[in-house]
């Protein structure tokens, strides 16, 4: 099964550590992932929702965010989520607990390649328990995972575009609005004068009218 | 002077006077008697002529006799005055001790001090000329080849790392930042190869070494002209592979005779923990004869498990996933597979070899990761894909006539090597064989992908003990050396100057990117450049070296080197800069591509020619003052001497016997070893070490290490009383004359008497005795300049290497090649027409 992962530092999209399974049957191009992969990597910030699906294609990005580091993975689409969820979230408990501490300080990209490894071990654990169907424990603990968000990495990519774009269209929506309210403003105090005026020139009316006609 | 060419002599046939105008005959003698005299040095006429139709007169002259030996001295005095040393006029027919008693410096460049101090070594970086011309017509009158010599990846005791996360490089021709750029002020610099000004990065401002801000003209980058960066992640498309070794071993009849299993599993059990890597280094290991037989190794098994695949015409894997596996975890099956391998196959009878579908299955198991092959390989393969003929004709061994079969019989292993570069697999090939098996053919498969090849002829665990030793020391050195994985290097050089041709193991990518999927710290690489453009109103030019690769630790590094030289405008300035050995390695190189796309003989005229061009370059037009004889400036003065060395290298002479294998592999050496070791095979150094004594000893390690001086090859430098070391590179030859000292014997050798010199003394006995202390202290001290193990071979009179040794002594003349004097006197022939 063709599969990448990769954990990479969220403040900074630096790759801490990373794994490769390449598969000669299905020959997939395996670059194309991963410049999407590091460009989705730079893309994250702590704003980003912790647990997301992207689908590129016939392949699914999931990512996990957990202490300042993203945990990504990149399986072919018939992959179940909730086990490649689960299989993220025992890299991340691992992960951390060897390497927590050092993760804010290295400047070296894949300081922790040593970690590769681990992970293709448990890979293949969490494969071979998807043939065994041993689902079990795993549904227990995932229930959250149906609300998950899913997009299209496409559409992750190019939102930074759109954002900004939307961010432009809404400031001037804003300065237009504020023109409108003052001149809506404006108008209001017109019209109030202009009611005022005609009131008090309806009792003037009146009044004279009173005044000179009934005595 | 009449300017119209004379009908030739009687008597001179064959001599052309090319476009040069002759001279009366008259006049000639003049010249020839008073060549100093002032009257003709001031004449209106080209000086060189005057000497040029010498020899129409008078016979080369003998030997010390002869000459009016007073005048060229007085004249090479009077030019010492003004000259420098490189360019003092040397007559190589009368003086005959220009072989310097020690190992010869490289030339340093003619810069300002300050830029010298911290130019590249020579060692790393070394050009054949440390004075570059302005032009290349300039270049073309020197008539000396323009080229680099580099060992970029040799062990360094000291090399500064650089960890940034910007590295700073030029924008439009992205050369790295280096000592030899100009800073315009603090915040811009000037690139020394494109001459773009460029912005200095805010980050670069600071120097962390003496953490002072507003100094980037101090950063390290700046101070070291050989320099590694720790690179950030746009230097990597993949993630940093991990280290993989995949072992293809030879195990049919063939190969279990010869007993290399045993010493292979021994010498990799040994090393096995010192194999360079972390805790992901893979190993894998794949046999084979008529059939392929692979090894699962997962962790959990109680034993290796074997698996046999005999359709070798589709060769498929059978458990893709546990046949490379990491070594860590599944050590103790590796040490298992290892002690079982030599008896598996003890009483094989299959005689038959696949080594082409081998190589495919490797190429199969390796294609996710890269990594390196080690094939062993005993015989020509003769099954499958891949299968070789035998194309050497025994009795042609000794033709003085055209050598044949130089180049590759089939294209397979080119193309094989080629997709194995792309996937970053590189791929080392050990040879051990009484056969013939076509090097030419299977050599192609280290070449192109950037590999190594070792060769051991008539390898036997019994037979052959010097050559068990060897391999076992070469076995470790290659086991534990330093490597580099996914690995380019570029060269760039100053605006102008271009490179065309490229010499050593490796894939040519684009115009200057070379592709070396491993890399490894003895391998040498040489280029040829051309001046494209003038180089006027340049004072220097630079040349820069880039290796990118992965250590066996997961780092993606940068290695760079840079090297400044000056440039010239006059031709003497040219040859004062002559670096003679960096030529000869270069002109080797050209010489084995000559070889392969032309003939041997052209190889072996194109080498001559070199000498003979250049030194009439010198003479017409260096010279102010004409002396008979063969002039040449003493920084050149053993060119014809080396250059007679390579035609009787084994890679080049013709008419001794001489098996095609042994000079292909000869070529190959020539072109992959760096210039140093190189030296040493084409010239031997030969020294008398049964009078070792401290005077003038070093002191390394409180260790004295005795300096004998190198003797010139030459039987009559030999002495039937003494005892002498040919140092040959990757072999030692130890000669014990007939009469020789008892003195030596006992207490160096341990034997009583001559006759009891043993045949096989591959080892000096430890004898606590001063002489065999001296004696081992400079054996041990030459082996350990190099990285490879030369063994050393007793020679007696009686001993079988005996001839080998005396094809060594470069000067003597022998049936089939001249001796140096003779050479010599070639040359002046050749250079007087």
């Amino acid at each position: 099964m063709t599969s990448l992962t990769i954990i990479a530092r969220v403040t900074d999209g630096l790759p801490l550590a990373a794994s490769i399974q390449e598969d000669e049957q299905s020959g997939r191009d395996l670059q194309h992932y991963q410049s999407q992969a590091k460009q989705l990597l730079r893309k994250l910030n702590d704003q980003s929702p912790d647990r997301c699906t992207l689908e590129a294609g016939d392949m699914n990005f999931h990512y996990l965010i957990a202490q300042g580091v993203c945990y990504l993975f990149l399986c072919e689409a018939s992959f179940p989520k909730k086990m490649a969820f689960a299989y993220l979230g025992d890299l991340h408990s691992e992960f951390h607990e060897q390497y927590g501490k050092k993760v804010p300080t290295v400047t070296r990209p894949y300081s922790f390649i040593e970690f590769d490894t681990y992970i293709q071990k448990t890979k293949k654990a969490f494969i071979n328990s998807r043939a065994r169907r041993n689902f079990g424990s795993i549904n227990i603990e995932l229930q959250d995972v149906q609300r998950i968000m899913v997009a299209n990495i496409e559409e992750v990519l190019q939102r930074g575009e759109s954002l900004s774009a939307l961010d432009t269209k809404a400031s001037n929506l804003s300065s237009l609005s504020k023109k409108y309210r003052s001149d809506a403003k404006y108008l209001n105090t017109r019209s109030t004068y202009a009611k005022v005026a005609a009131v008090s020139m309806f009792f003037i009316t009146l009044i004279i009218y009173v005044r000179f006609w009934w005595l | 002077p009449p300017t119209g060419v004379p009908p030739p002599q009687p008597g001179t046939p064959g001599l052309h006077l090319g476009h040069y105008p002759s001279l009366p005959p008259g006049y000639q003698n003049t010249g020839y008697q008073n060549a100093s005299a002032p009257h003709n040095a001031t004449s209106p006429m080209h000086p060189a002529m005057q000497h040029a139709t010498q020899p129409y007169t008078q016979a080369p002259p003998p030997y010390h006799t002869g000459w009016p030996s007073m005048l060229p001295s007085l004249a090479a005095m009077s030019l010492q005055s003004t000259t420098p040393e490189a360019l003092r006029v040397v007559n190589l027919l009368q003086e005959r001790n220009l072989l310097p008693p020690t190992p010869i410096p490289a030339p340093t460049p003619c810069l300002q001090q300050d830029l010298q101090k911290i130019n590249c070594h020579p060692e790393v970086f070394r050009s054949t000329l440390t004075s570059i011309p302005q032009t290349q017509s300039l270049l073309n009158k020197a008539k000396m080849p323009l080229g680099l010599l580099l060992h970029p990846f040799k062990d360094l005791s000291q090399l500064p790392v650089v960890t940034s996360s910007t590295i700073v490089r030029c924008r439009s021709c992205r050369t790295y930042i280096n000592p030899f750029v100009s800073f315009l002020d603090q915040r811009r610099w000037k690139c020394n190869l494109c001459f773009r000004v460029n912005d200095v990065p805010e980050e670069f401002m600071y120097n962390p070494v003496s953490r002072s801000y507003g100094e980037p003209h101090k950063r390290p980058e700046v101070q070291n002209a050989t320099i590694e960066f720790i690179a950030p992640s746009e230097y990597m498309l993949r993630p940093p592979q991990p280290a993989v070794y995949l072992f293809i071993l030879d195990v049919s009849h063939n190969a279990v005779e010869t007993g290399y299993l045993t010493v292979f599993c021994q010498s990799l059990l040994d090393n096995i923990n010192a194999l360079p890597g972390d805790s992901r280094t893979k190993v894998g290991f794949i046999t084979f004869d008529s059939t392929i037989h692979f090894y699962n190794l997962q962790e959990g098994l109680s034993q290796p498990q074997m698996l046999i695949v005999s359709d070798i015409e589709d060769i498929f894997l059978p458990t893709p996933d546990s046949l490379l596996v990491n070594l860590n975890e599944c050590k103790e099956l590796v040490q298992d597979l290892l002690k079982s391998l030599p008896t598996l196959f003890e009483k094989t009878m299959e005689t038959q070899s696949a080594l082409g579908s081998a190589l495919q299955a490797a190429y199969k198991l390796l294609l996710p990761t890269g990594g390196r092959m080690s094939i062993f390989q005993t015989q020509l393969p003769n099954l499958g894909v891949g299968t070789l003929q035998s194309r050497e004709d025994p009795n042609q061994r000794a033709a003085a006539k055209d050598v044949q079969h130089l180049s590759p019989a089939t294209d397979f292993y080119k193309k094989l090597a080629l997709d194995c570069s792309g996937q970053q697999v590189a791929v080392d090939l050990f040879l051990l064989s009484s056969q013939y098996c076509d090097l030419a053919s299977l050599g192609c498969i280290s070449r192109y992908s950037a590999g190594s090849v070792y060769y051991y002829p008539s390898y036997h665990h019994q037979h052959t003990p010097a050559q068990v030793e060897c391999f076992q020391k070469d076995l470790k050195r290659y086991l534990t050396r330093k490597i580099g994985f996914e690995a380019v290097m570029r060269i760039r050089c100053t605006k102008g100057l271009s490179i065309h041709t490229f010499h050593g193991n490796f894939f040519v990518r684009s115009t200057d990117l070379l592709s070396l999927p491993n890399v490894n710290p003895d391998a040498g690489f040489a280029v040829q450049m051309s001046i494209e453009e003038n180089l006027d109103d340049m004072q220097v030019v630079s040349f820069q070296a880039a290796l990118l690769y992965t250590s066996s630790k997961g780092e993606r590094r940068i290695r760079v080197h840079t090297l400044c030289l000056p440039v010239v405008n006059s031709l003497s300035d040219i040859f004062a800069g002559a670096d003679v050995q960096a030529i000869t390695g270069l002109l080797a190189c050209m010489a084995v591509d000559r070889s392969a796309t032309a003939s041997l003989s052209d190889a072996r005229d194109a080498m001559t020619n070199a000498a003979i061009d250049s030194l009439t370059s010198y003479r017409q037009s260096v010279l102010t003052i004409q002396q008979p004889g063969l002039l040449a400036p003493a920084c050149l003065r053993l060119f014809p001497l080396f250059i007679l060395a390579l035609l009787k290298q084994k890679a080049f002479r013709t008419g001794t016997s001489t098996r095609l294998d042994d000079r292909l592999f000869a070529m190959c050496q020539l072109k992959y070893q760096p210039l140093v070791y190189a030296m040493l095979m084409i010239h031997p150094a030969l020294y008398r070490v049964d009078d070792l004594s401290d005077e003038g000893a070093l002191n390394i390690s409180e260790r004295t290490v005795p300096q004998p001086r190198v003797l010139q090859l030459s039987v009559e430098k030999l002495s039937r009383e003494a005892a002498f070391l040919m140092d040959a590179g990757t072999v030692m030859y130890l000669w014990i004359g007939r009469n020789c000292h008892p003195n030596f014997l006992t207490q160096v050798l341990g034997v009583p008497s001559y006759a009891t010199v043993p045949d096989n003394l591959y080892l000096l006995p430890e004898l606590d005795t001063p002489e065999s202390q001296r004696t081992r202290a400079f054996v041990g001290w030459l082996r350990d300049q190099r990285p490879f193990f030369p063994s050393l071979q007793v020679i007696r009179d009686e001993s079988q290497l005996k001839p080998t040794f005396m094809q060594n002594m470069i000067e003597d003349r022998t049936e089939s090649a001249l001796s140096y004097y003779e050479f010599l006197l070639h040359l002046q022939q050749q250079i007087s027409k």
